[in-house]
């Protein structure tokens, strides 16, 4: 699931090496926390929050098929 | 009830629509219909849906102007061997590698509406292998796909600074659809003309709000718009009144 989320965020942004993804786990809920540069904050939350929402509908697929649930923080 | 109207469930579509006259002690004259589930009779009873309409005293009703929508402007559109496309194949293949996903993937030319025909540069038609079900990566109707193709699509744009779009499609997903809002369309096509009486179907997002422009383009007793905004935005069907011009025919979007 981290990696999805690398994935995803490193080709939208315009500073990939400042993307951050953290996975914490507590039983079977998963929390992931997405750091980006500062001015990269837009481009992942999207239009409307479009694409983070986008995202999270990609990583409950992620989660469902390991059992799990999963939530993205975003900053 | 609310000012908005009142919500009514019935076995048909007709018995949806009085159930909510009665609440309302309207006449259907008096109202504006809009249908959120045709339903489906089912065979003996078996996978049967209720209709579910919300009706709407025609004072309380107020259609919306029809603007141009947001985001589709300036798509170029380029064919299924364009570096960008190749770029979302790539995308797309290390999405459901990290998914867990054995699934093939196809890239041809767009042909229809739901395959994004004049808009979309190639359609990714994504098969599941080994019988993999891909029935998660389609969503409660069609959301996690619509999900995935606009990751996809927000990927290529970033990458080559250019609008290209591609239409991602999950077991024909797309195309399944596609014809069930066609013959919901003259299935409400029908219903209009008999009543004389505009029906609004539920909200759709655009691809499917074109598929059901195109399908009745070439009525000439019904015409078709859109209101709404955004995910509310849904397409009306009204008769097309003889001695009046209609409104310039809507571009299909």
């Amino acid at each position: 699931m981290k990696e999805l989320v690398e994935l995803v965020a490193k080709a939208i942004v315009d500073h990939p090496e400042q993307v951050e993804v953290t996975e914490e786990r507590l039983g079977d809920q998963v929390i992931l926390r997405l750091r980006v540069a500062a001015d990269d904050m837009g481009r992942i939350i999207g239009r409307q929050g479009r694409i983070a929402n986008a995202l999270r509908t990609l990583l409950r697929v992620a989660a469902a098929r390991q059992g799990v649930r999963a939530a993205l923080e975003i900053g | 009830m609310s000012k908005e109207g009142v919500e009514a469930t019935g076995r048909t579509l007709d018995e949806a629509i009085e159930k909510a006259l009665a609440q309302l002690g309207l006449t259907r004259e008096e109202v504006h219909i809009e249908v959120i589930s045709p339903g489906r009779p089912g065979i003996l009873g078996v996978g049967a849906e209720e209709a579910k309409v919300r009706v709407v005293p025609l004072e309380a009703y107020s259609p919306v102007g029809e603007e141009e929508g947001e985001e589709e402007e300036g798509v170029v559109v380029k064919g299924p061997d364009a570096p960008e496309v190749a770029k979302a194949v790539e995308y797309l293949e290390e999405i459901l590698a990290l998914l867990g996903i054995k699934a093939h993937i196809t890239v041809r030319a767009p042909e229809t509406a739901a395959d994004g025909y004049g808009r979309s540069s190639a359609v990714l038609d994504v098969r599941g292998v080994e019988g993999e079900d891909l029935g998660i990566l389609i969503g409660r109707r069609g959301s996690t796909l619509a999900a995935l193709q606009h990751i996809i699509n927000v990927v290529i744009n970033r990458q080559f600074g250019s609008r290209v779009i591609v239409t991602v499609d999950v077991e024909g997903y797309k195309r399944r659809r596609e014809e069930s809002l066609r013959n919901l369309a003259f299935r409400l096509a029908e219903k209009v003309k008999q009543t004389g009486r505009p029906i609004t179907l539920e909200p759709m997002p655009p691809a499917e709000r074109r598929i059901v422009h195109l399908a009745l383009l070439d009525d000439p007793n019904v015409v078709t718009s859109s209101i709404g905004n955004g995910e509310a935005r849904k397409v009306i069907i009204s008769p097309r009144r003889s001695g009046r011009r209609p409104p310039p025919p809507r571009p299909p979007r």
